[in-house]
């Protein structure tokens, strides 16, 4: 039996960056408040990890107004849309795919 | 993290909860084109009727340079007030500002070609029972399309006021305007506040 593993992608591996990531790949665009509900997170963390994601380049931020009438827009890249599928399908890969266990392996490898 | 049964969980989970909450795509679009269509159209009637000139003619402008702005403005208010944007509504705003632009420049080509009174007004009926069918296909409300499918087979009715009865052209689609965008637009408007989850 042959397995491969699929490589997952480190910065989609965080709870809260993937429910970022997948709400927003569903919607044209979302606000910060919205994000806020939507991954039940607190203000500063989902700062941080939106920080994270725009600097990989996953997500464009968008800020309109000033000081505290200041709204933050987010909106999902190609590039993220396309690392959050590559990632997907990983999860699903390896979900779906039977791992082979020690022995199975071992007798894999003396029949081959 | 997690285990991947549990990260596939998640994913599904916020996929659900964001495409779960109600999508009222066009609840306000339907009332914006709606109110200064028939407006417009009903001023033009009048003005024809009374006056009989010229300038009463091109009174429909007015609906394209009330509605397109109206309908940005209550599109930037919808954003602030949800937070999100869903790409169902996008794609609405998007045909409703092809569709006003394509009735303006119906409008100018068979104005200045001198066809006005011979077809605008089925043009314009059509392309908005058009619009009101997609919107409401994209919605998923069955009485938006069945308005808008009504309004556009209505339209049709126009080509028969030709000559000196032509005025009661406006008249007639002010009235399909109705049929076709404020009927469908206070229903959906109705359903949107009665489904909130």
């Amino acid at each position: 039996m042959d397995f491969k593993f699929p490589v997952i992608n480190p910065l989609l591996h965080n709870e809260l960056r993937l429910k970022i990531m997948v709400a927003l790949d569903n919607l044209e665009s979302a606000d910060f408040v919205y994000l806020c509900q939507i991954t039940d997170s607190t203000k500063g963390n989902l700062s941080v990890q939106i920080t994270t994601l725009k600097d990989a380049g996953y997500i464009e931020v968008i800020k309109t107004g000033l000081g505290r009438l200041s709204h933050t827009v987010c909106r999902i890249t190609r590039q993220g849309h396309e690392a959050l599928t590559t990632y997907e399908e990983g999860l699903r890969s390896l979900f779906n795919q039977q791992i082979p266990t020690q022995k199975e392996a071992e007798n894999n490898k003396q029949i081959g | 993290m997690n285990s991947t049964e549990q990260e596939l969980e998640i994913i599904a989970q916020t996929r659900n909860e964001v495409l779960g909450r109600k999508d009222h795509t066009g609840v306000n679009l339907f009332l914006v084109w709606g109110y200064p269509t028939a407006f417009f159209l009903l001023v033009e009637f009048a003005a024809l009727l009374l006056w009989n000139e010229n300038w009463c003619s091109w009174l429909w402008v007015g609906i394209p340079l009330v509605g397109a702005p109206l309908m940005i403005h209550i599109k930037r208010k919808d954003f602030e007030r949800t937070g999100r944007r869903t790409i169902n509504e996008s794609l609405a705003v998007e045909l409703w500002l092809f569709i006003g632009f394509a009735c303006f420049l119906s409008g100018l080509g068979t104005g200045f070609a001198g066809l006005f009174e011979q077809c605008y007004c089925t043009i314009q009926g059509v392309l908005v029972g058009f619009g009101c069918f997609l919107t409401g296909s994209i919605s998923r409300f069955r009485p938006v399309k069945v308005c808008g499918l009504i309004g556009s087979v209505l339209s049709f009715s126009c080509l028969f006021f030709q000559g000196d009865l032509w005025p009661w052209q406006l008249f007639m689609t002010a009235i399909f305007t109705v049929v076709a965008l404020i009927i469908p637009g206070h229903l959906f408007r109705y359903y949107a506040k009665h489904s909130q989850p």
